[in-house]
């Protein structure tokens, strides 16, 4: 069995599909950092076990849970609105995300989502004026603000987006997809912001 | 058409699934007749104005909606939650 599982490496969701670099017409006007390497779980709770979600939530990363579309973070975790009676918890590491789930046990129907999905953060003076090519929710900063999140689509890809503290450039977006989906939604992204210029890292935060 | 989710807000009608008329009640299993069930599962009232209609968010939330709409100018007059339509009147 285990010679088997020998010839499997892990990678992570843009590892083939998009390497850092410049993806430029000309000038550099978003900045697209790939997240690896964090830890997240879907959360679902009925209406009866929310409360004691909360509590359970608020007691270990002392966040509150969202119960509309926003997000709310510490310096480690992120909690984001998913739905109904859904949430995303995002850890900064994978290492954790486990043991903070195991006291979640009877109060949320919970499964592990960090192989599960793709995560990237656009920011730079024109990342919101590229979302605008296939986002169809309104980003302006009135309507969007800071903490809020959208379950929405982009280019036919399902996406939880978010707005995350700003930058030096002004808007944060956090764009979480399913892992599956990545290689398409690079595609559509690359296309978008090429007449803007797209700076492309990889990191944590 | 924008669909106001009473969860997302406003959003584009193509983010919805039409799920038809949200009046028929399932019959009660085993015991409906032949001829309940056949109304349940073919007869549509057509009205020409106010409908009450099953939107599902598919791109967004993954709620059941209840929208009352007019046919005639596709004005929408509410978006209910399932919840929400439940605890008012049935239909
Ligand atoms: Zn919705």
């Amino acid at each position: 069995m285990g010679e088997i599982g020998t010839t499997w490496t892990a990678r992570g969701a843009w590892s083939g599909i998009v390497a850092p670099g410049v993806f430029s017409a000309s000038g550099a006007g978003v900045n697209v950092q790939l997240r690896e390497g964090l830890g997240i779980a879907s959360l679902i709770a009925s209406r009866e076990q929310e409360p004691m979600l909360g509590r359970a939530l608020e007691s270990r990363l002392g966040l509150s849970l969202p119960t509309g579309p926003s997000a709310v973070s510490s310096a480690s975790h992120t909690l984001v609105w998913a739905g109904a009676g859904q949430w995303l918890l995002v850890a900064a590491s994978r290492a954790g995300v486990a043991e903070d789930c195991a006291g979640l046990a009877g109060l949320a129907a919970v499964a592990l989502q960090s192989d599960g999905r793709a995560v990237l953060t656009l920011s730079g003076t024109m990342a919101r004026k590229t979302l605008a090519k296939g986002c169809m929710v309104d980003l302006h900063p009135r309507a969007f603000p800071v903490g809020m999140t959208a379950l929405t689509s982009i280019a036919y890809i399902g996406v939880q987006l978010w707005r995350s503290e700003d930058g030096p450039d002004g808007a944060v977006y956090q764009i979480m997809v399913p892992r599956s989906m990545a290689g398409s939604f690079w595609s559509w992204l690359c296309a978008s912001g090429m007449e803007f210029g797209l700076v492309v890292a990889t990191g944590q935060d | 058409m924008r669909i106001a989710c009473p969860h997302c807000g406003p959003r584009d009608v193509q983010e919805f699934s039409y799920l038809g008329d949200a009046k028929p009640q399932r019959p009660d299993g085993m015991d409906a007749t032949e001829a309940a069930m056949a109304d349940y599962v073919h007869q549509r009232d057509n009205p020409a104005g106010s409908h009450r209609e099953l939107w599902y968010h598919g791109a967004g939330c993954h709620a059941w909606l209840v929208v009352t709409r007019d046919t005639r100018t596709h004005a929408i007059a509410a978006v209910e939650t399932m919840a929400q339509a439940r605890a008012g009147a049935p239909a």
